[in-house]
């Protein structure tokens, strides 16, 4: 400030080249810089001098682009360039993008720098309808919206039951509070696809510690996890809502009944894993219905009924059976409690099965049974479905490898406990049984619908022939069907898959505990059912019952002959009526009919039932 | 000459998992994702995003997935409304077409970094870019992908494409 004598005196000359260089209008050296231009539908690179003013470097974009100078619009960093800015000016240095707008005013077509169609307000106007149409239709559907929208609903739906009780239950509001929502992500191909893949499935499930935990505890549940049948059918009962509610709830009640149940169960319920599938398979194809319907009063059956338990783990649906209107309802969601792999899954299921082996004896013990066996017989391919499924044979297999197994539950059957005679029967004959149940013929016979009838048909008439002639078939004792099914079974061969082994063959599937009770009740009345009403044949015979295996041979002579008349096979020949009536001959001779021969064929006809053989022959005397 | 408007522009950033991907993204892929982003750009009063139907636009927070999770401020532009419809319309036909959209390279998160960059210069956040990469390396997501990248046939045939046909 002070002095400002010589300082303030002119600028010196030396500022002269300074101020010669003057504003960048002839840079000594300017450095070439290269920019990426880049347009919404190009992006080209331009070399330029450092020092350009923007007007320059749209010239040279003009020529690249083949657009007018004042057609293009430069933004770097959110600024509009304009064309007496410099580069540096906004700091645009080597390397970086700017972006450019070519604004189209006249519409001159095939150009492709420049926006095609709509000059700027067209293309605003033209734009808004239909981004408001995209826009609706996108709404309309939150997976299009973001692919990854059907990722969170697909999660929420796999991992329901494998997480932390608060995140299922928010699911499972989430999920029944928006049934479409659901449906539309079980049907959604990749949902599919995924659930199907076992080893995702498994990562999955087992990913979660409580899993590992449940797994380590109970290794059977990893077989169950390695099957993806049970994944995929335990999602399709994911997909109605309602289903995923009583199943929830059966849950529930299948944990309080199994707490009731002694620790033994754990061993029987291995032991049935390997049996679940098949029997859930082929349970739900023939009982359909609710087997949780006596869920609530069934608490302390469990124990009684644990083998069945297995029967009715049935409801893993066959895909691929003709889709009965079994599908629905608590059986599948039996299904889900097992499939799902939570750690009550097995128990649940077990204790689902509770309520559905009472269901299960309870049908057995009622006239529906027939109605059942006539479903049967009509849908054959319900059958052949059932049992040729793979895992009927191992299930076949497993069994007759494990007798013990195979009579632990057929003997625990509810329909067994009424009668532990009709138990003691069975035991020995099981191995057979279960022979018979693998062989094949006996598969196709029972496929075959015109069998299935004529079993039908002979037990039909057994239980007539018991009503009406009781006295008629004294040795059809419930250790009849079991000494047919056992013994019978082996010589007679698969053709005569005899009346009362009808009915039981189909239900093997469900277990063969249950298919054999039945046939005392389901069957002929005449057999005098395992189970407890037995019609009087069944009560005037119990002696008889306790020593089956030593009748058993009358029995099944008795049995061949009858199935062989009935299928035409032969000409009824009575092999040794002699021998056979020996007894009856003795007895007749004792009470003064000396007439050997009136007496043979008194029993004959008879079929060995002194009393009326006796009638017979006083009958005939007279006349 | 006035000096130019500043328009605010603004990030919308939703969660397309509602919280559930933070929760069972370690149990399903191994590793830990906060959430399924998706997102779109706010300027001059209107919400821009792209979908399988291509660029679309709605009133801010009018999308069916309602307010956005979190909001970005990116910075502001003087591009002009007009400008930027302009700038979209080429969008559509080059790089975000309708077709185009892909869910793993070329999906909305792509979008909003394109034209946040055109606005502002600046890119989004990278936890949002790099979330196709992070599924990706999971073995949950090379299945995730097989349906839903339509370019890889998936197994059934079915390809998950646009739901609505559109």
């Amino acid at each position: 400030m002070a002095e400002n004598g010589e300082s303030s005196g002119p600028p010196r000359p030396s500022r002269g080249p300074a101020a010669a260089q003057g504003p960048a209008s002839a840079p000594a050296e300017p450095k070439i810089i290269k920019v990426t231009v880049k347009t919404p539908k190009e992006k080209e690179e331009f070399a330029v001098p450092e020092n350009s003013s923007v007007q320059q470097f749209k010239e040279a974009i003009s020529k690249r682009f083949k657009s007018q100078t004042d057609q293009l619009v430069l933004i770097f960093a959110g600024k509009i360039l304009k064309d007496q800015d410099t580069l540096i000016q906004h700091g645009i240095h080597d390397g970086l993008t700017v972006h450019l707008v070519i604004k189209s005013q006249n519409r001159p077509q095939g150009q492709s720098t420049q926006p095609s169609n709509a000059a700027g307000t067209n293309t605003t106007s033209a734009s808004t309808p239909r981004s408001n149409s995209t826009s609706i239709s996108t709404n309309s559907n939150p997976f299009g919206l973001g692919s990854l929208g059907g990722l969170a609903g697909l999660s929420s739906l796999g991992l329901s039951s494998t997480n932390f009780s608060e995140l299922q239950n928010q699911m499972q509001q989430q999920l029944l509070s928006s049934p479409e929502m659901m449906i539309q992500i079980m049907e959604n191909p990749f949902v599919q696809s995924m659930l199907s893949n076992p080893d995702l499935m498994r990562q999955l499930i087992m990913a979660n510690p409580q899993m590992q935990q449940l797994i380590q505890r109970n290794p059977e549940i990893s077989h169950l996890l390695n099957n993806p049948d049970i994944m995929r059918q335990t999602l399709e009962i994911a997909r109605n809502p309602a289903m995923m509610q009583e199943m929830m709830r059966n849950q529930d009640l299948a944990l309080s009944n199994l707490e009731s149940i002694p620790g033994g169960y754990n061993a029987l319920r291995r032991m049935y894993t390997d049996i679940q599938e098949p029997m859930l398979n082929a349970a739900q194809e023939q009982f359909g219905g609710n087997p949780f319907a006596s869920v609530g009063s069934n608490s302390t059956s469990g124990e009684g009924t644990q083998p069945s338990r297995t029967e009715n783990r049935d409801p893993l649906p066959n895909p691929w059976a003709p889709p009965q209107a079994t599908q629905s309802s608590a059986t599948t969601s039996t299904t889900t409690s097992s499939g799902s792999g939570s750690g009550s899954s097995s128990s649940s299921a077990t204790g689902n099965t509770v309520a559905a082996a009472n269901y299960v004896a309870s049908i057995f013990s009622t006239p529906g049974m027939q109605s059942l066996l006539q479903q049967i017989t009509e849908n054959p391919q319900l059958i052949q479905n059932m049992l040729s499924a793979p895992y009927m044979r191992s299930m076949m297999q497993s069994l007759s490898q494990n007798p013990d197994l195979a009579a632990q539950m057929m003997l625990n059957s509810p329909v067994f406990t009424a009668n532990p005679q009709l138990q003691e029967q069975m035991r020995p004959q099981l191995p057979a049984f279960l022979q018979q149940m693998q062989n094949p013929d006996t598969l196709s016979a029972m496929s075959n619908p015109r069998a299935m009838q004529a079993l039908m048909q002979i037990q039909q008439g057994l239980q007539t022939l018991a009503t009406e002639a009781p006295g008629l078939i004294p040795s059809f004792t419930p250790g009849v069907g079991v000494g047919v099914l056992g013994t019978a079974i082996g010589p007679v061969g698969p053709v005569t898959p005899i009346g009362p082994i009808g009915p039981i063959v189909p239900f093997t599937p469900i277990g063969p505990i249950g298919p054999i009770g039945p046939t005392g009740p389901a069957g002929p009345g005449s057999t005098g059912s395992g189970g407890p009403p037995g019609p009087t044949v069944s009560s005037s015979t119990p002696s008889e019952t306790t020593s089956p295996t030593s009748e058993s041979g009358p029995n099944q002579q008795f049995i061949q002959q009858m199935v062989q008349a009935l299928a035409g096979a032969s000409p009824p020949q009575l092999p040794n009526p002699e021998v056979r009536f020996q007894q009856q001959l003795e007895q007749l001779n004792a009470m003064g009919f000396l007439n050997r021969e009136a007496n043979l064929q008194a029993l004959i006809a008879t079929g060995g039932d002194i009393n009326a053989a006796i009638e017979r022959l006083l009958g005939s005397q007279p006349s | 000459m006035e000096p130019p408007n500043l328009y605010p522009v603004k990030l919308y950033v939703y969660d397309l998992s509602k919280g559930l991907a933070r929760r069972l993204s370690p149990i399903m892929l191994g590793k830990q994702l906060e959430g399924i982003w998706h997102t779109s750009i706010v300027v001059h009063k209107d919400e821009f995003y792209f979908g399988v139907g291509g660029i679309s636009s709605c009133p801010p927070g009018g999308t069916l997935l309602g307010p956005p999770d979190s909001v970005v401020d990116v910075g502001s532009t003087e591009v002009t409304e007009e400008l930027f419809q302009e700038y979209l319309s080429s969008l559509r036909e080059s790089l975000f077409r309708r077709e185009s959209y892909n869910v793993f390279e070329n999906n909305c998160n792509t979008f909003t970094n394109e034209v946040v960059q055109f606005l502002t210069g600046r890119k989004i956040p990278s936890y949002i870019t790099d979330l196709p990469s992070e599924i990706l390396s999971t073995p949950f997501g090379q299945a995730l992908r097989t349906f839903l990248d339509p370019r890889i046939q998936p197994p059934e045939g079915s390809p998950v494409g646009p739901p609505n046909g559109q």
